[in-house]
């Protein structure tokens, strides 16, 4: 954990063409052994137990690949995984779906009410999750606030079935996701150069057409960090879909948890656990090819 | 510059050399006079403690700690890094099983079971790594405004669905009751249940399948009976029963009830396990102590001969309770669970997502 080999090592590194990783190591002079704490902590509580959690999977009970045969033999595992990253698809288009808008509008408002909105962004945020799932099992209930409203005013005989249903999960999951939209989109619409959208209409372009081709386009990093916050924090919810989802909308996060905690199946939740991370990074291979993530994500404003 | 840079590398290295510290001290900071319970917690939990561990604790001068809730894995865990923080621990039976098999829990010493045997538990509650500390009974569980007249009263009718409409809660727990319940109300005689016939079981599910709606928790499963949501729900008896003083138009229907009870243990290589077993002596020995709890807790004491010291009120909201017992489909048997619990949940966990 000194600094002496990292100095040696800048020498020889600085000035070549690197990647990301590299340059950073590159800037590494004395300011650099600031980011030390970050990086023990890293090691400590993230990049530990991930080995730890790969090698069980290989290991625990006996060597080799049985688990992951397990996971594959019975195909519940497959198909929870294949919910999980659908409802995740999901929660991410609506959230996104609100949370641009929202932030838009944001920009647009005077400061009084930019305040307010916030707030109603940040209050949710910092309640429990607990606490706010609870509430929308109240709320979202057949005998719940909304239904028996509904009911009361005539509009609907039946209650709708809200609760253990994908939209049920869908509407928890999105309230949870927003802050986490709204915040990195807004940011980087402050940050846009509205002077830009006026020269693109003195050459001639309608309001529309300047946002679309202008506003929008500066606007992707903030809508790419959003994206990846929503998507990753959703594959692994399982509090939400627990309580507001049918057996049907199970997550593989609940599957995991009960391996751990009731089964004891340490490295079969572990394989579960790394069949997840492999296809979240697969997926963000893959969505990489399509987007330049490092570009959009680095390069904020 | 040059200083700043020292501070920040020696605060950072400070910092990893505290981490490491947290990381390995604190092994057995478990004093000699102290005890660390472990239960489900809430209000049993308070309950369970206030009744039978802080008065054998004030009489002996040792502290009592608490934790909750238990967590199989972290008792395995601490178990394999050789560092138990827990001492008593509430467990469900068919772990206590398992987990006793696979030398995690320590074997209690010959005089406890003979104890347990004399103060009248019941021999069949009693395993070699733990002794019963609750009874409780699986009932059918009724909202009294959707049936004020006439409810189901057998786990057949509680699977009519033509007869009393509406939806069925259910606790998403393989050992949760509902296959002895299907299997109960496909006609199958209480005495001839174990070994589960499984297969027989889901399909009699299979018929409610769509009226359904599982529960994770106590909270949960007393919620959706007194919506309305669910106004059937085999249920934890106590809750219902809490919730009914408590003013919820819902109530225990006892016939065929199913009785299960939670086990204590002590996880491998606690320091204070001679503590514990000497707490466990006293537990035993100590009825008016057991009856305390049922009365504040709602759960049947250990040993059914502790009834005699709870109020009549509470009493008949019991397992042990005699009219209870008459009517009882049995005894959940843990030893068959213990062998098929893991390969149960995977079939059910298939069933549900289907």
């Amino acid at each position: 954990m000194t600094s002496a080999p990292a100095d040696s090592s800048t020498g020889r590194l600085r000035g070549r063409p690197l990647s990301l990783r590299l340059s950073l190591w590159a800037r590494f002079d004395g300011w650099g052994a600031l980011v030390l704490p970050l990086l023990v902590v890293l090691v400590l509580v993230f990049g530990l137990p991930l080995a730890v959690m790969l090698s069980r999977s290989l290991t625990d009970p006996s060597f080799g690949l049985q688990n992951y045969s397990d996971v594959f033999a019975n195909s519940v595992y497959l198909r929870v995984l294949g919910n999980t990253f659908l409802i995740a698809t999901i929660v991410t288009a609506v959230t996104l779906a609100l949370a641009y808008p929202y932030a838009y509008l944001m920009t647009l408002v005077g400061p009084v009410w930019r305040m307010i909105m916030m707030g109603l962004v940040l209050v949710p945020f910092w309640t429990s999750i607990l606490v706010r799932s609870f509430a929308l099992v109240l709320f979202l209930r057949d005998t719940g606030a909304f239904n028996s409203a509904l009911q009361s005013l005539g509009v609907i005989d039946e209650p709708i079935p809200l609760i253990r249903t994908l939209p049920g999960v869908v509407f928890g999951m999105v309230q949870v996701a927003l802050p986490f939209a709204v915040l990195p989109i807004f940011a980087t619409m402050q940050g846009i150069d509205r002077r830009l959208l006026q020269a693109a209409e003195s050459l001639g372009d309608r309001p529309a057409g300047a946002f679309w081709r202008v506003f929008v386009p500066l606007s992707v990093p903030g809508v790419a960090a959003a994206v990846l916050l929503t998507f990753v924090q959703a594959l692994g919810y399982y509090i939400t879909p627990a309580l507001l989802g049918g057996p049907k909308n199970t997550m593989i996060g609940e599957l995991i948890v009960q391996q751990v905690s009731t089964v004891l199946r340490f490295g079969f939740a572990a394989a579960l656990a790394t069949l997840l991370l492999v296809t979240t990074l697969l997926l963000l291979v893959v969505a990489g090819r399509f987007v330049d993530l490092q570009k959009h994500l680095m390069r904020q404003s | 510059m040059k200083t700043t840079k020292l501070l920040a590398v020696a605060s950072a290295v400070g910092l990893a050399v505290t981490l490491t510290a947290c990381g390995g001290g604190s092994s057995s900071s478990a004093s000699e006079e102290s005890l660390t319970v472990t239960m489900w917690g809430g209000a049993a939990q308070k309950a369970h403690v206030d009744s039978y561990f802080l008065p054998w604790a004030e009489s002996k001068g040792v502290t009592i700690k608490q934790d909750s809730p238990t967590d199989y894995a972290k008792i395995k865990a601490q178990v394999e890094a050789g560092q138990v923080t827990w001492g008593p621990t509430e467990v469900e039976p068919n772990f206590a099983n398992t987990a006793c098999e696979a030398g995690l829990l320590e074997k209690l010493p010959q005089d406890i079971l003979d104890k347990a045997k004399e103060t009248g538990v019941a021999e069949d509650q009693i395993g070699p790594c733990a002794i019963p500390i609750l009874q409780y009974s699986f009932t059918i569980a009724y909202n009294s405004d959707t049936f004020p007249d006439a409810h189901p009263t057998t786990w057949a009718e509680f699977f009519d669905t033509e007869k009393f409409p509406g939806k069925r809660g259910f606790w998403k727990y393989a050992t949760g009751g509902m296959f002895e319940a299907a299997l109960l109300a496909d006609g199958v005689a209480p005495d001839q249940l174990y070994p589960l016939d499984i297969d027989r079981a889901f399909k009699k599910l299979d018929t409610i399948k769509k009226d359904i709606v599982f529960f994770d928790t106590g909270d949960q499963m007393t919620q959706m009976l007194a919506s309305g949501e669910a106004p059937l729900v085999q249920a934890w008896s106590g809750r219902i029963f809490q919730a009914q003083q408590a003013g919820e138009k819902i109530a225990n229907e006892w016939n065929d009830n199913l009785v299960s009870y939670d086990q204590i243990v002590v996880p491998k290589g606690y320091p204070n396990t001679e503590l514990a077993f000497e707490w466990m002596r006293w537990f035993l020995d100590n009825l008016e102590a057991q009856a305390a709890d049922a009365e504040a807790s709602i759960y049947g004491p250990a040993s059914d001969k502790a009834l005699e010291f709870v109020p009549e009120e509470i009493r008949k909201e019991l397992p042990g309770y005699e009219a209870n017992a008459e009517s009882s489909a049995g005894l959940v048997d843990y030893g068959y669970w213990a062998e098929n619990y893991d390969s149960v949940t995977e079939r059910l966990n298939t069933w549900i997502a289907q």
